[in-house]
């Protein structure tokens, strides 16, 4: 069952519009992100969700019940934000027990709630600091506990770690996810980094300049994205127009591919660097045939791969190798291959209404 | 120079001269000399006599009162009305730019003039008063009244722009998302205002409550005008000894009213100064 229903939810700021009509739902304890460029609604839609900011239009339902007319403190919602706000004239105890004060809840379940809160949230020990007198990181951990001790039926979150080191950010993503599978509640998380999106989500949802893009797991959108920009967006890839007639299709320097379904006239794949196989010919050209457009132009030794730039034709493609005895020289000729049964993508029109 | 300035101990004193000597020049030097003027008979001989007076004397004594309720009254009645007058600011309504440049007009208007307008519009036959007396009513005794009514709304008329200045920008401090996140965790907008916003503001409001207190303690010209003849402040008291040429009393007088201010300054620093580290200025770790 659903826990949170989004439908038509638009926004307007003035004459431009921040949101067309986005609808998403989050099921039950599900981890759903939105993952999109930065200024493509995400903020706008997830503080209309939390009712500090007013929609324009469509309806929002949590557990069964319409709550876009609340306000944000009826709706059973708790935020964790970017900037963390947290109460700076309250010490950490003070600032888990805000919320609980002024739900009336009773005060044993406060305490109760409070230091399970810091110990799941390692804060044990820091209770009578203030905000300023913690590290950036411990006080994005007081900005989750303070919403966990809410038990709320849903927990969003506004890119809670941008504001961290990349060493901190990814400790945080790894407790982030270990905390969600413990305490299992339904979270909206927004972010525009898709690693983090890929490494914490049941389902992501892709967005774009106020639209959602396409929606699916981790896996599904890295593998195989239905719409150009997922498949640009998620990680690299190469974006390849194509010619096709029936389960064929030319790649823009004549190779023929096979394509997953039957279709007609151009059209675009997104071939992953790694999907790619890359094999240094022969000096003496023995297997010329497959040989001879493809050369490296440039590589870059990843440590776990090799990034290598192939021209062939007049297109520059990304592949990487793993692992690999040696890297191909730039300036050697070299043979390609290609996965079977790629996907047409869709490139969907501007303006057609995202669903 | 130079060979000054290569002594270092030298070298303090003179870097400090500027600030403090100024200070002490024309500020400490004239307050020396008042009090040790205040403590001085007409032959020069020591005496507390000035200042027993002033506690002492029952018009005098009034006279402290009414300076400490001219400093408090007015504060009160402008803090009620600068609190909401901030939040209001603060939203954003039709001709807001307009009304937040011209409500800090009272600030430039001298406080005579206010003295004046109050009279003007508020004594008995007054603009007020004749405007509304075709409808039968009639303004009550509002300026040299009893309960310096007159005083009060001169001094809130000067009061409240510096005032709502000055706690507007403590509330636009509050970040945006800090009162959000009131919200979010249950708090209506009223439980956010109490129990969030003012704790954040109190260090901007104290500030705007205690200079204005002072300055209204201290001021002359408006209860001069258009206060009660039966309740002088001190200041107004101290012209009148000055007129007399008592100017052993006028010394002491305001001394009184100096220590008094400085009393307050100290109480607002060390309030301040606490809440300060309320919030924590320790290491991070
Ligand atoms: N208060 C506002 N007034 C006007 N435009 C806004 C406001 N907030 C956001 N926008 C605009 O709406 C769009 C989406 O913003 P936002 O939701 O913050 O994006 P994101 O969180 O994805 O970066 C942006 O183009 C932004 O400029
Ligand atoms: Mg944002």
């Amino acid at each position: 069952m659903s826990m949170l229903e989004i439908t038509d939810i638009t926004k307007d700021y003035g004459a431009s519009r921040a949101l067309h009509p986005v609808s998403l739902s989050v099921d039950e304890g599900e981890f759903v992100t939105i993952l999109g460029p930065s200024g493509c609604g995400k903020s706008s839609l997830l503080r209309i969700v939390m009712g500090i900011s007013q929609q324009s239009g469509g309806e929002i339902r949590l557990a069964g019940k319409r709550i876009d007319m609340l306000p944000p403190e009826r709706r059973d919602i708790a935020m964790v934000f970017q900037s963390y706000a947290l109460f700076p004239h309250m010490t950490v105890e003070q600032n888990l027990r805000f919320g609980l004060r002024m739900k009336n809840v009773a005060k044993a379940e406060q305490q109760r709630r409070i230091a399970h809160a810091m110990e799941i949230c390692t804060l044990t020990g820091l209770s009578s600091r203030m905000p300023r007198q913690l590290s950036g990181g411990q006080q994005q951990r007081v900005a989750l506990a303070r919403a966990i001790v809410m038990q709320p039926n849903l927990l969003l979150f506004d890119e809670p770690l941008s504001n961290l080191d990349a060493k901190l950010r990814d400790t945080l993503r790894h407790e982030l996810v270990a905390l969600h599978r413990r305490i299992g509640a339904t979270s909206l998380y927004v972010t525009h980094d898709q690693a983090e999106a890929m490494a914490m989500s049941d389902r992501i949802v892709v967005m774009n300049a106020g639209r959602v893009i396409e929606v699916g797991t981790p896996l599904e959108l890295y593998r195989s994205p239905r719409q150009a920009f997922t498949a640009g967006f998620l990680g690299q890839t190469n974006l390849l127009a194509v010619t096709a007639s029936g389960r064929k299709a030319h790649l823009p320097w004549g190779q023929l591919v096979d394509l997953a379904e039957d279709a007609a006239g151009p059209g675009q794949v997104s071939v992953r660097p790694e999907s790619i196989g890359i094999r240094a010919c022969d000096r003496g050209g023995r297997d010329t045939g497959s040989c001879a457009p493809a050369t490296v132009a440039g590589v870059s030794f990843m440590g776990a791969s090799a990034l290598y730039t192939v021209a062939i034709g007049d297109t520059l493609l990304k592949v990487s190798q793993a692992g690999g005895d040696a890297l191909i020289e730039p300036g050697r000729t070299v043979a390609l291959s290609f996965p079977d049964r790629l996907p047409l993508l869709e490139d969907r029109a501007p303006d057609r209404e995202a669903a | 120079m130079s060979m000054l300035l290569r002594d270092r101990r030298m070298l303090l004193p003179l870097l400090l001269a500027p600030g403090v000597g100024y200070l002490l020049l024309f500020f400490g030097g004239p307050l020396a000399s008042a009090f040790i003027g205040s403590l001085r008979l007409e032959d020069g001989s020591f005496t507390l006599d000035w200042y027993s007076r002033i506690f002492t004397r029952p018009s005098m004594l009034r006279g402290l009162g009414t300076s400490i309720y001219f400093g408090v009254a007015p504060v009160v009645v402008s803090l009620l009305v600068s609190v909401p007058l901030s939040l209001a600011i603060r939203r954003h309504f039709v001709g807001r730019k307009l009304f937040s440049g011209l409500y800090k007009l009272p600030l430039a208007v001298p406080g005579i003039i206010v003295g004046l307008m109050i009279i003007v519009l508020f004594e008995r036959g007054g603009f007020i008063d004749r405007a509304i007396a075709p409808l039968g009513f009639g303004l009550p005794k509002l300026v040299r009244d009893d309960w310096g009514v007159g005083v009060i709304l001169a001094s809130v008329w000067k009061q409240i722009p510096f005032m709502t200045l000055i706690i507007t920008s403590a509330f636009a401090a509050i970040p945006e998302d800090i009162r959000f996140a009131g919200r979010t965790l249950g708090a209506s907008r009223l439980a956010t205002f109490f129990f969030v916003e003012v704790p954040l503001a109190m260090p901007g409001i104290t500030a705007a409550v205690l200079l204005t207190f002072i300055g209204s303690m201290g001021s002359y010209a408006i209860p001069d005008i258009v206060g009660p003849p039966t309740a002088r402040p001190l200041s107004v008291l101290m012209v009148e000894e000055f007129n007399l040429g008592r100017f052993p009393q006028v010394f002491a007088m305001g001394m009184v009213l100096s220590a008094f201010a400085v009393a307050v300054l100290v109480a607002y620093y060390t309030l301040t100064s606490r809440i300060g580290d309320a919030h924590g200025r320790g290491d991070a770790r």
